[in-house]
């Protein structure tokens, strides 16, 4: 029994583990430990990456770009593209906000498809936290922009009064629900696909010659990461956008 | 002249023919089925939890132990159901 104990704590082959927080350096503040964290450090690496890659592609600024500076051309394109589309020509202001938001959040996905890298999106705290920001940001957009008349978002135009008292709360509901799925939605999906990931490598030196099978499935699965990496941020990104339009143009 | 005006429109139609590539390249992918019923099914779990979390907020201020809760669950999945179907209806204007 004390043998397999030992065994298991020397083990480290848990799916699970390359999620563990582990602090580098201890802040102590009046509210808490302020740890810089295996979380922090990816998220510093991301940030740094895309400061580079954007202002090191676009440095030369030349008429005929290079494939460098196209794909951050076009990662400009895309955003700019994307709030065209869905909010119009009044969205143009917030699009260093949303940009910044789909950038860090595929940039951060795309770190955490580096091996032994550490994804921080497949933590639900850092999520919720965008999503907040998200959240908060055009609650507030919305009451500065109108008023009072932003409550008229939850009671929808040309309803009988006798229904306000049931839809009002449900309307409530549905929009406080948005921070929740847009949080949950990424953080699900990052953390699903790197525990698949992990489960099928376990599975690759204990069948011997039949291992080829899961580092097969591995391989396209790594794409399928990637894809998922870049769609989640896509919808992220369009999310926020929709939730701006909501607040700009009331129905 | 009919000459020059015979290579420009033969230009107009392969620049025309470019940006058509270009402007189908540049959509945005199409979302795949598991990641369409992944968004429907966090939009019903969302509003659940939230309206189980308000209801039970109420039954802890106003000690109406079992109601709030029955209630607001209640009130949660139609909010849930309220978010599908704004979901489709965005989707049936899209298209």
């Amino acid at each position: 029994m004390s043998s397999t104990g030992e065994n298991h704590s020397n083990e480290k082959h848990s799916p699970l583990e390359q999620f563990e927080i582990s602090p580098y350096a201890h802040f102590e503040t009046g509210i808490g430990d302020l740890a810089f964290t295996n979380s922090s450090l990816s998220m510093v690496i991301t940030v740094l990456v895309i400061t580079l890659f954007l202002t090191l592609t676009v440095n030369t600024r030349s008429l005929i770009p290079s494939r460098l500076q196209l794909m951050s051309e076009m990662s400009y394109n895309f955003i700019a593209q994307l709030i065209n589309d869905t909010v119009g020509d009044q969205g143009k202001k917030y699009f260093p906000f949303i940009f910044s938001i789909f950038m860090f959040v595929l940039i951060g996905n795309m770190v955490g498809m580096v091996p032994y890298s550490f994804t921080f999106t497949s933590h639900i705290i850092v999520t919720f936290a965008l999503a907040s920001v998200v959240f908060i940001g055009v609650t507030i957009l919305g009451f500065w922009k109108h008023g009072f008349r932003y409550f008229a978002l939850l009671a929808p135009a040309g309803l009988p009064f006798y229904m306000l008292p049931i839809l009002i709360p449900i309307e409530l509901i549905s929009y406080l629900s948005r921070p929740i799925s847009l949080s949950v939605r990424l953080f699900a999906n990052m953390l699903a696909g790197h525990t698949l990931l992990k489960v099928f490598a376990g599975f690759v030196l204990p069948l011997g010659f039949a291992g080829v099978l899961p580092l097969a499935f591995i391989v396209a699965l790594t794409g399928l990461e990637i894809l998922i990496a870049f769609l989640q941020a896509y919808v992220f990104a369009i999310l926020t956008c929709l939730y701006i339009n909501d607040a700009i143009h009331l129905h | 002249m009919n000459n020059e005006n015979k290579n420009i429109s033969k230009l107009k139609e392969k620049i025309e023919d470019i940006e058509s590539k270009i402007s189908k390249k540049s959509k945005p992918t199409k979302e795949n089925g598991a990641a369409f019923g992944f968004k429907i099914s966090t939009e019903l779990v969302a509003a659940l939890v939230v309206g189980v979390g308000i209801g039970l907020i109420v039954d802890n201020f106003l000690g109406t132990k079992p109601f709030g809760l029955i209630i607001f669950f209640i009130l949660g999945a139609f909010a849930g159901f309220l978010n599908i179907y704004r979901i489709m209806r965005h989707i049936e204007n899209k298209q």
